[in-house]
């Protein structure tokens, strides 16, 4: 049987394949469908499928023309299995009778598997990055080759940890092709002393490199060591190389063990590794000048796209070779990162985390959402990010410490004590608990994938509202007697539901704006996104002013009884801060609104009438998920019409929005003294404030009347609101 | 060896004959363009199962007997809302600029409207500024953002086109309440 099918494959195409690796098994034999294939061919007419109850024409969407390169990934490989492989002489172990070529290939080695390491970060699968490399599927050949084999182990050992970090972050974003291992062998037997494997080899290098430098200054050593490798000229560069590479994954390796620490308790140490590991990332793109011109070879092709410091190719890696357990499907193939793109990664990665590690673990809810928003903007990775959600939710409490009513009960500006009465075990504040946990969780995410799970998230905050009203209601539908324990019932539910019905408005306010991060919204669409903003802008400030307010008034009830003092009064009356901070942000948005409803009324410019559909149905697509939960009421597409159809050049002269809010911020900046992230914001509203008061002015006096006249908004300044620029075309 | 300028075909408007997917000849047409000019590589099980089921959909664009664009489509129930889907849409590089996509997609969507679809839907890259554009025009807003969507990393927009509901009908009066 097996010859026949030798001969007829050898027939088809010049391609000679090597059954010997493919074996038949106790369950499989070779049999050749070339006639039934004949058959079928003179069966069919053209247009004819075969089909049948599992095998539809959906279904058949999934099929892959074998031997196509672009679908049939396997034709372009080079050896059926790791052991095929292997017994080609893919991964020699050693790399090369010439230590100093065994050397250098080791570098190579190590600085491609970084690049299949950042390109997995990035968001490949982990069997066509990390694990193409065959000296990792099997690890333990590598065992005499002890400087490859610890930094093979650290490196398995390293991805472990990191596949368990995301994997517990669990937030299921598009980037869950991260963590599929499909049987890859990331455990191994061992792992957890790869550091003192990998100590003792950096130990070995260190005195090698002692012993190099007092051989070049005619020193003896006690030591008889020896060498690295043969080359006496190139051992000390060799050697540095070899170190900071071996330090980097050390004090990586560290790193992920001191942040894995629960409540934080490793957050200090981890800074300190760190900090040594951007510095072994610097001497590690040092040694790449060195590591290029050791042979005096020029690489073909462009240094910049080479995974390696050297630009050489290196030996040992296989794509193709886990195409079996890359996924359910044969994986297309995929570029890895370039050498130095990965180092650029591993730097923000470090810069990220460390940022995190300097978190002051505060239990303020408000700062630790500033916080989490102020990070995002960098827009970390998801290994970063996963860190972050870990960090901040860990064992159904905040940093693993904190329970969430308590972190609530201090959001809602309520008194220490209110954190352990009764009422948290009410039905609906535990269900706000577990909001508040997710809530956390989804900030953490990447911004597109956070913007829908926000938008879906309205409609459980309005539910809770509507639930702890409810609560309140029915605990203090009578009020009669007016025992000291319901007054502090009432007082926490009254608190609580002001804060959840601002924590609500802040979640319109961050879906909103993460549109414009995200790109989503045309120009044409700018008028009724800011409209909108501005009604929420307008809700959400309202509550955060009422509870601002209602806090003061309980502790001032808790506190004198004394008439007021003059000052207490003027307090009472003065606005505060995080309110005026909102205020210029509607002042700014009832700018744009109006401006670019004066410019689509007057001069038919951001409009985008379109052949199948109309402005309402932008609308209503745009805002359906807060026109679902009501946020806010009686907000809707007549109203929006209502409020820009009378707009003019005229109208627009007689208002200028920018220049209130240039004096909110001239006002409210001494406030922020202490908050450099909220006084550089208020710099950029005031700049978004200046521009736009001028271009207002502009367009006012010479709108209508000079049609050569350009209007544009660019995002330079701040990046919810655009500066508006005028230029003649 | 210099790169040849990018020719533009000369033609007018009116020369193009754009006609809707006939049957089995159109195919290899249709299969074609998209295999030469998009990244993915699709099947024949692929087309068929957009042709076969939706024939009235794909719409073809003729130059003097030379196809030069195709758009292929689907519709169906989804999540309680029947809803059109662009599949591929190709114009030779040659002849691009001139409306001839624009007229391909409109004429499907027409044909959606027509069969009663509520709203129509794709996926474009976010650095794909001329799709952008092009579907932006026709009423289409950029309902989401999916991160790293396509092979090389690059993010994608779902862009969505929602039809106004349609006049309301008479109802008869044994349905009146």
């Amino acid at each position: 049987m097996s010859d026949n099918a030798v001969s007829e494959e050898a027939s088809m195409d010049g391609h000679p394949p090597n059954l010997a690796s493919i074996p038949a098994s106790d369950s499989t034999i070779w049999a050749d469908a070339c006639p039934l294939l004949h058959a079928a061919c003179t069966g069919l007419r053209d247009g004819e499928l075969i089909h049948g109850d599992n095998f539809n024409l959906f279904a058949a969407m999934s099929a892959l023309e074998i031997m196509d390169p672009k679908m049939d990934s396997g034709i372009v490989r080079t050896y059926y299995s790791i052991d095929e492989a292997i017994e080609n002489g893919a991964a020699p172990i050693p790399i090369s009778p010439d230590s100093t070529i065994d050397v250098q290939c080791t570098i190579d080695i190590m600085d491609h598997l970084l690049a299949c390491e950042a390109a997995w970060h990035k968001g490949h699968s982990l069997a066509q990055t990390v694990f193409s490399c065959i000296y990792l599927l099997r690890l333990d050949r590598t065992a005499p080759h002890a400087l490859l084999h610890s930094y093979c182990r650290v490196t398995r050992a390293t991805c472990k940890a990191v596949v368990s970090v995301v994997s517990d972050a669990r937030t299921h974003e598009e980037e869950d092709l991260f963590t599929m291992i499909y049987g890859l062998p990331l455990n191994g037997d061992g792992d957890d002393k790869c550091l003192s494997m990998l100590n003792a080899v950096e130990e070995t290098i260190s005195r090698q490199l002692r012993a190099c430098k007092a051989a070049s200054s005619k020193r003896r050593l006690p030591e008889d060591l020896e060498p690295l490798q043969s080359n006496p000229n190139l051992e000390e560069g060799f050697c540095k190389a070899l170190l900071c590479r071996l330090r980097f994954r050390k004090h990586f390796f560290h790193i992920l063990a001191c942040m894995k620490r629960p409540q934080g308790r490793g957050l200090e140490s981890a800074r300190k590794h760190i900090a040594s590991c951007t510095t072994e990332l610097e001497s590690i793109l040092k040694s790449a000048d060195f590591l290029r011109s050791c042979f005096g070879e020029s690489c073909e092709g462009d240094i910049n796209d080479k995974t390696t410091a050297s630009g050489r190719e290196p030996i040992g890696f296989d794509a193709m070779l886990n195409s079996r357990l890359s996924a359910p499907m044969p994986p297309r193939a995929i570029k890895i990162l370039s050498w130095k793109k990965a180092v650029e990664y591993f730097v923000k990665l470090l810069h990220d985390l460390d940022v995190i590690c300097s978190h002051s673990l505060d239990d303020h809810l408000e700062s630790l959402l500033r916080f989490v928003v102020q990070f995002q903007k960098s827009q970390p990775d998801l290994v970063a990010r996963s860190h972050l959600q870990l960090l901040l939710v860990q064992d159904g409490k905040l940093y693993g410490r904190d329970p969430f009513f308590a972190v609530i009960t201090k959001a809602a500006a309520l008194p220490e004590a209110s954190k352990n009465h009764d009422i948290q075990k009410n039905e609906s504040i535990l269900q706000l608990g577990m909001l508040v946990m997710n809530l956390l969780k989804i900030l953490c995410t990447n911004a597109a994938w956070q913007r829908r799970k926000l938008g879906k998230l309205l409609q459980d905050w309005r539910v809770i509202c509507v639930q702890v009203e409810l609560a309140f209601r029915n605990a203090f539908g009578e009020v009669s007697s007016s025992s000291n324990d319901e007054n502090v019932c009432m007082k926490i539910f009254q608190h609580i539901l002001l804060w959840v019905e601002e924590q609500t408005y802040w979640i319109a306010f961050r879906f909103l704006i993460l549109g414009f991060e995200l790109e989503l919204y045309s120009t044409s669409e700018y008028c009724m996104v800011y409209w909108y903003l501005y009604a929420v802008l307008i809700k959400l400030a309202e509550k955060t002013h009422l509870k601002m307010t209602v806090s003061y008034d309980t502790a001032k009830r808790k506190g004198k009884k004394k008439k007021d003092s003059p000052k207490d009064l003027a307090r009472e009356s003065r606005i505060p801060p995080a309110v005026l901070f909102l205020q210029c942000y509607i002042c700014l948005a009832e700018g744009l609104t109006m401006m670019l409803a004066a410019l689509r009324n007057e001069i038919s410019v951001f409009q985008s009438p379109g052949p199948f559909n109309t402005e309402q149905e932008k609308f209503a697509q745009h805002f359906e998920l807060l026109q679902r939960a009501c946020i806010p009421d009686h907000v809707s597409y007549p109203s929006y019409k209502e409020s820009t159809t009378h707009a003019r050049f005229s109208t627009l002269a007689m208002y200028n929005y920018f220049k209130d809010a240039q004096r909110i911020v001239k006002e409210v900046k001494s406030s922020f003294s202490n908050d450099p992230d909220r006084l550089s914001e208020l710099r950029k509203l005031e700049q978004v404030a200046e521009h736009n008061s001028v271009a207002q002015n502009l367009i006012c006096r010479l709108g209508a009347l000079d049609p050569s006249l350009k209007v544009s908004f660019e995002f330079s300044h701040h990046p919810f609101f655009p500066t508006v620029v005028v230029k003649r075309s | 060896m210099e790169a040849m300028p990018e020719e533009k075909a000369e033609f007018e408007e009116a020369e193009i004959k754009y006609v809707s997917y006939g049957g089995e000849h159109h195919l290899p047409l249709i299969m074609n363009l998209v295999d030469q000019e998009l990244s993915e590589p699709y099947s024949i099980f692929t087309y068929r199962y957009f042709v076969y089921l939706w024939p009235q959909l794909s719409f073809l664009a003729f130059h003097k007997g030379k196809c030069v664009g195709t758009v292929v489509c689907k519709m169906g129930e989804h999540r309680n809302t029947f809803r059109g889907y662009i599949a591929m849409l190709v114009v030779i590089k040659p002849y691009r600029g001139r409306g001839i996509a624009t007229e391909l997609v409109t004429r499907s969507i027409r044909m959606m409207m027509e069969s009663g679809c509520e709203e129509v839907t794709l996926e474009a890259e976010v650095t794909n500024k001329g799709a952008l554009a092009l579907y932006g025009r026709l009423g289409f807003i950029r309902a989401k953002r999916l991160f790293h969507y396509y092979l090389n990393g690059v993010d994608a927009f779902r862009l969505k086109l929602l039809f106004p509901p349609p006049p309301r009908q008479e109802l008869s009066p044994s349905l009146d309440t």
